[in-house]
């Protein structure tokens, strides 16, 4: 038989094996770069031009989120404020903080303060911020708990099937649309009243989700 | 068991009996042909050209390569930044459009329009509802126009001698050439502008001739698209012009005129046209149209009995109708010589007078027709008793602009030091006998006010950079005369100035900007509050009231003419008529792609201006296709090659001029007339328009610019390839286009249900036939139709059907007998939704991406070859009935394409769309080869980053023809789509998309979520003239949709397949007059389908005899 299999076919098995294990190992670390949450960048949190904070202007301040992302409830674009609206209050507190000199400045010359985009849906997907205030979806579920965030990070992964969650269960997402700027709302009568609530408005505003292609791709 | 349908096999006399013409390629029967019909898609379209296997593989293994290199530089996503406005900024609300009034200045007709604005970006023009006369449509030119501002090839800067220079300075050269020409009051200035209704400018002017009154004032326009004021001269004494009221009009008559395209007004007059062509139950009405033409307009397609005559003949023709309505007068000399069947004119005259009593009755002159053959309709008209019915006379202001010849007998006599030329491009568009290079070196200063570097800007030594019409301010009047405002979308791009400016500064005016300017003379003529009323003015985008005023006219007594002798025509002493093309117009929209590869309406030529002839001089001049002879004898001479028509080159020559042109064969011109569409040809227009087609400006004199006698053709040996988008040019008696006589639809309304398969077919939905539905009352078709749209069972299939729960179920229906196949919808529906150009190449290789796209087919009635004596019949119809058809994704709702999808790319909504996902899509294509329709359409390249001709050389290839400026027009809600991804149309699912989104957001917290019927227009919808396209909610049987479904004429295209389409259509109507001798019984296409599927039934000869001595009786003429 050795004239038939020469002498290397005998590290074959070794070489398999080896082969496998390179194999997957690059199949794990691929799956593990593109496909899991940090592809969805769950976490991202980058450095601003100014060091703005959540956690104190909506948080112990208590400015609602639609003082600043004013156009939330009528496009589907949800606006970061002009620097104008931020002069509105800063041009009585803090006039010379040195960390808002971006925006005092953008303010004098018209240009724009050039804000990270922190929450990325891609090019051929057409989210819509208006219709999902207007019908009761709270900006916590995309966005987490903006309210307590120093620095702004991606919370959710907003991935397809993190949108099909609620598109396919509306009920358990779907609360007055007076409370969606409240972030720390809890149904005081507990979760399942909440739900409840939920399969109740579902019916009652014909709430029905596009769960097909045309719903965000066009 | 699955159900399966076959087509309709073909039967034995099919196969063995006479056969018939489809297309020329078809008739030859080429091999080259055959192969193309196995095809799915055109040979070449599918595969690469120039590669072999081997060096295909050569290329992969070094894209492979540069592939790895590119992942190890990583993949993770860029930073990405939003830039909120420093300042907030007025009504401006990022991501929702704004719409602005404004208009699109054009000759002497703006067409109002709604421009929607992006941020401060305008991505598509709409047209301004609150003008009645339009109804909000526009027309192909102005869906394009917004292309034109974002065009990288339009001049960005000005120059003196060829020196970049400042705003300033162009301020600076203008004031001194005021300055300088006070001293001699004028004398050595001189302006050449093109026509304009602006009444800020014509104050300007004015102005200006009172201030300079030695200057001369010139205005050229190569074409015109209004009727000679002296013929209203003559006839009434009276400086007027008439508005024809198509509504009211029951007969007409059209003399050579291209009223749904050429005339100044012809939206309106498109419009009004369906109004009275519509028919929605047998009792309606329907006006009858009779057009007597000498090139193949679409007012010959719609007509219900087209007579072909040279253009040269129109007087002797009018003169003969005169002759017979009017009386008296010299008529009858001028008439003489004239070869027409007196029988035709007897009955049409006949016609036309019996519904003169009511004042329905209206004839209709092109424009490029002398001013006797204007003067002569109008005698007529006031015959009819049509002036004060179907046609209006205004006042007009008269026009005090010298002409071109006089300009230039003053350049010639030297008296010009200054010469100033606003807009127009007389470089390319004079007539051939004069020689505008040789007057501009007669001239010391030249400067050129221009959009373009163009051929006339070379000439001139100072450029200056003119602003597009949605960066300017101005003002305009629409064809009737109402005053609209032109309003500044965005600011000028590249610090381009208004004529306006130009004129104020030359003058020396206080005030040069041109909002002032126009304030000014707005406010004045409104009155009252100056503000407010201005405010009005931009809000409604007209100013009330502000038409031309309507006038009572009094024939005079007629003077005598001096009648010519007719010209014998012939192959030897051919007529030239010139037409000004379709898309790109005198040549101004030259350099705009997606005019550019929109095919013509009739000729389906995209890229090119054939010179079309005759089949009978095509004939005499030996370049028909061959038929039987060449192929028994292995002489394959293809006018096709696998879909590209391989044209034969000749040479016009006429006023001792020659110009070298393809010919391409047109069935139903008159035989001895060639047609030269104008506006091509041209050396300066930029990349897109630099020599496309031919120029034939020079063949024209100044005398006679719509047509000339007395021209020659010489065939060469050369081909040059046309790209011609429907080669396949007849029905083959199939039902696709549906249609009937008036007389029979009243008889038996539900005529549709009568064709094909469906009509024999067992019930497939419950228990009705196709008949028996058809016969039911419209209320309860809607309300079965209604029921229907929900219901997943659909005929018993066993192919599980997607479930329609949605709130709404979309459909759209079509009326085939308003549907004038103007391509408005081809280009609102490119503008809306991102569609690319492909360039000339890629449309001859099958490419192009329009998702609607206008179906015309010929039809003669001669499919049988026993009317002909048995003869085949392999003639290209010299007289065809033309049926036009529009075919977008038909949205099935059991649609082929999904169930071959692979990847689940194309898959249906709850609503009923067919929708794509772009990003799922590999580009198989089995999608496209599974649709019956052929409307998908892929992107065989990367058409948005790169020129037309940059598209092989892939990621190699420059950019820089594609830079930001381009990607400026495209409309932010619509994917752009990259390479390998099937394409087609979603019924504008981001129009429908947000409208529920908008109902949502104002439903709130309740369940009033069902947007109401009429809010989504689609982008064909929106721009059609005749209203031709209804879309909307199925499910609910009152809206508009549901009811234009519910009538009787409503049928689906291939509804055998069982495949549902959700939009239908509205069978096609014609009204011809049985008095008539070229009276045909049923439409021709009917003839055909009948002779094809009902042989039996066919009587025996007597239509194609009738037809055939109808043949004789015109063809020989001309």
């Amino acid at each position: 038989m050795s004239k038939l299999f020469p002498k290397s076919v005998n590290k074959l098995p070794l070489q398999i094996l080896v082969y496998l294990f390179l194999v997957g190992g690059l199949a794990t670390a691929g799956i593990t770069y593109y496909a899991t949450p940090s592809y969805a960048n769950v976490g991202y949190a980058p450095v601003q031009p100014v060091p703005f904070s959540h956690a104190l202007h909506a948080g112990q301040l208590g400015l609602d989120c639609r003082y600043c992302h004013s156009n939330v409830e009528k496009s589907g674009f949800s606006n970061v404020p002009t620097s104008q609206t931020c002069m509105n209050c800063h041009n009585q507190i803090k006039t010379d903080s040195p960390l808002l000199a971006p925006v005092r400045e953008s303010y004098a010359s018209g240009d724009p303060v050039p804000w990270v985009k922190i929450h990325i849906a891609p090019d051929y997907v057409y989210f819509n911020h208006s219709v999902h205030i207007a019908r009761g979806v709270s900006c916590v579920y995309c966005h987490g708990k903006i309210n307590e965030m120093d620095v702004v990070h991606q919370d959710k992964s907003l991935t397809m099937s993190f949108c099909l969650e609620c598109h396919r269960a509306p009920q358990k997402f779907i609360r007055d649309p007076k409370l969606v700027t409240n972030l720390d709302w809890k149904d005081p009568e507990g979760e399942k009243h909440r739900i409840e609530q939920g399969e109740k408005f579902v019916h009652d505003w014909n709430v029905k989700p596009p769960q097909s292609c045309s719903g965000c791709h066009r | 068991m699955k159900r399966k349908f076959e087509h309709p096999a073909p039967s034995e006399r099919e196969l063995t009996g006479p056969r018939y013409w489809r297309s020329l390629d078809e008739l030859s029967q080429t091999e080259g042909f055959k192969a193309q019909v196995a095809r799915e898609f055109p040979e070449g379209s599918s595969s690469m050209e120039g590669v072999d296997r081997r060096q295909f593989f050569k290329l992969m293994a070094a894209s492979f390569a540069l592939g790895g290199v590119g992942l190890a530089a990583g993949c993770r996503r860029p930073e990405e930044h939003i830039l909120p406005y420093g300042k907030s900024v007025e009504y401006i609300i990022p991501g929702l459009p704004l719409y602005f009034a404004s208009a699109m200045p054009l000759r002497k007709g703006a067409i109002p329009i709604l421009a929607e604005t992006h941020e401060g970006r305008p991505t598509k023009i709409e047209g301004n509802p609150t003008y009645k006369p339009y109804g909000g449509a526009t027309n192909a030119i102005v869906q394009a126009s917004v292309l034109e501002l974002y065009d990288p090839n339009r001049s960005t800067v000005s120059t003196i001698k060829g020196a970049a220079v400042t705003s300033a300075d162009v301020q600076d050269l203008l004031a001194r050439i005021g300055a300088d020409a006070l001293a001699g009051k004028g004398a050595g200035l001189a302006f050449l502008a093109g026509q304009s209704s602006s009444p800020t400018r014509a104050a300007l002017v004015s102005k200006l001739k009172k201030k300079f009154p030695g200057a001369v004032w010139a205005e050229y326009e190569p074409t015109q698209d209004e009727p000679p004021v002296t013929a209203a001269q003559a006839a009434f004494g009276r400086s007027v012009k008439p508005v024809y009221q198509f509504a009211k009009a029951k007969r007409i008559l059209s003399v050579d005129a291209d009223f749904f395209h050429s005339e100044s007004g012809s939206l309106q007059f498109a419009r009004d046209f369906a109004k009275g062509r519509r028919v929605t139950k047998p009792t309606d009405p329907m006006n009858r149209l009779y057009a007597v033409e000498s090139t193949f307009t679409l007012v010959g397609s719609m007509a219900d009995h087209r007579l072909r005559l040279a253009s040269s003949h129109m007087l002797a023709f009018v003169a003969a109708m005169a002759e017979r309505i009017v009386g008296g007068g010299d008529y009858a000399a001028l008439a003489a010589g004239l070869e027409v069947d007196a029988k035709w004119l007897d009955a049409c005259a006949a016609d036309l007078v019996a519904s003169a009593g009511k004042g329905e009755s209206l004839v209709v002159v092109g424009s490029h027709q002398p001013s006797v053959v204007h003067e002569i309709a109008y005698r007529i008209n006031v015959a009819l008793g049509a002036v004060g019915n179907t046609i209006d006379f205004v006042a007009i202001p008269e026009d005090k602009a010298a002409d071109i010849g006089m300009l230039a007998k003053t350049i010639e006599g030297g008296a010009v030091k200054t010469l100033v030329v606003l807009g127009g491009n007389p470089a390319y568009n004079l007539p051939g006998n004069f020689d505008f290079a040789a007057l501009v070196k007669r001239v010391p200063e030249v400067v050129r006010y221009g959009y373009y570097v163009d051929e006339t800007s070379q000439l001139a030594g100072a450029h200056i950079v003119a602003a597009h019409y949605l960066e300017s301010w101005g003002d305009a009047r629409t064809a009737d005369g109402t005053i609209v405002p032109v309003q500044p979308m965005i600011l000028p791009l590249f610090d381009g100035i208004t004529e306006l400016e130009v004129l104020a500064r030359i003058l020396g005016e206080g005030s040069t900007d041109p909002h002032t300017l126009v304030y000014d003379t707005i406010t004045a003529l409104a009155g009252g509050d100056a503000q407010k009323s201005f405010n009005q003015f931009l809000h409604d985008g007209l100013l009330a009231g502000s038409a031309y005023e309507k006038v009572e006219v009094s024939p005079r007594a007629a003077s005598s003419h001096t009648p010519a002798s007719l010209v014998k025509l012939s192959k030897d002493n051919l007529e030239v008529r010139f037409t000004f093309d379709s898309k790109v117009d005198d040549g101004r929209f030259a350099n705009n792609g997606w005019l550019q590869e929109c095919p013509d309406p009739i000729t389906k030529i995209a890229w090119d201006n054939a010179i079309l002839v005759s089949p009978r001089l095509g004939k005499e001049l030996g370049i028909s296709p061959k038929g039987w002879v060449d192929q028994v004898s292995r002489i394959e001479t293809a006018d096709f090659k696998q879909g590209r028509e391989m044209a034969h080159v000749g040479e016009v020559t006429v006023n001792g001029r020659t110009v070298k042109a393809p010919l391409h064969i047109q069935p139903g011109l008159a035989n001895y007339t060639i047609i030269l569409p104008l506006g091509y040809g041209r050396t300066a227009a930029g990349h897109v328009g630099n020599d496309v087609g031919q120029n034939y400006y020079p063949l024209l004199t100044s005398n006679d610019p719509g047509f000339v006698t007395g021209a020659r053709i010489v065939v060469t040996s050369e081909r040059h390839q046309l790209a011609n988008t429907q080669e396949h040019w007849s029905m083959e008696g199939r039902d696709i286009v549906r249609e009937a006589n008036l007389d029979e639809y009243r008889k038996d309304p539900g005529f549709v249900s009568s064709f094909g398969v469906e009509a024999e077919a067992p019930p497939v939905y419950s228990n009705l036939t196709a008949e028996e539905f058809s016969n039911l009352p419209p209320e309860k078709r809607a309300q079965i139709t209604a029921a229907r749209s929900t219901q997943s069972d659909r005929g018993g299939s066993l192919f599980k059907t997607p479930t329609f729960d949605g709130v709404h179920q979309w459909g759209m229906s079509i009326d085939l007998n308003t549907c004038i196949g103007c391509n408005a919808c081809v280009i609102a529906c490119q503008a809306e939704n991102n569609i690319p150009i492909v360039g000339k190449l890629q449309v001859l290789i099958g490419r192009e991406m329009h998702w609607i796209r206008l179906d015309r087919y010929y039809s003669d009635g001669r499919m049988s070859g026993d009317a002909y004596g048995g003869d085949i019949n392999k003639e290209i119809p010299e007289d065809p009935q033309v049926s036009l058809q529009p075919v977008a994704c038909q949205q099935c709702e059991m649609a082929p394409c999904e169930i071959v999808c692979p990847v689940n790319a194309t898959v249906h909504d709850e609503e009923g769309l067919n929708t794509m996902a772009y990003n799922r899509c590999i580009g198989t294509r089995y999608c496209a080869n599974n649709c019956p329709y052929k409307v998908r359409r892929f992107n065989f390249f990367d058409w948005n980053k790169h020129a037309t001709d940059q598209i092989y050389l892939g990621p190699l290839g420059s950019q820089s023809r594609m830079p930001e400026l381009v990607k400026m027009v495209k409309n932010p809600d619509v994917t752009v789509r990259m390479r390998g991804v099937m394409e087609k149309c979603t019924y504008c699912v981001q129009r429908i998309q947000q409208a529920k989104i908008q109902q949502k957001v104002k439903a709130g917290a309740s369940d009033h979520v069902e947007v109401p019927d009429g809010t989504i227009k689609t982008a064909c919808q929106q721009v059609c003239p005749v209203e031709a396209i209804v879309f909307g909610n199925i499910k609910d049987e009152n809206s508009a949709v549901s009811q234009a479904k519910a009538r009787q004429q409503d049928y689906s295209l291939l509804g055998y397949l069982n495949i549902r389409p959700r939009t239908t259509y509205l069978g096609k109507l014609r009204n011809p007059n049985p008095a008539m001798p070229d009276y045909a019984d049923l439409p021709l296409s009917r003839k055909e389908y009948n002779s094809k599927n009902h042989p039996d039934l066919e009587p025996k000869k007597e239509h194609g005899e009738a037809l055939l001595s109808n043949a004789k009786l015109f063809g020989g003429l001309s």
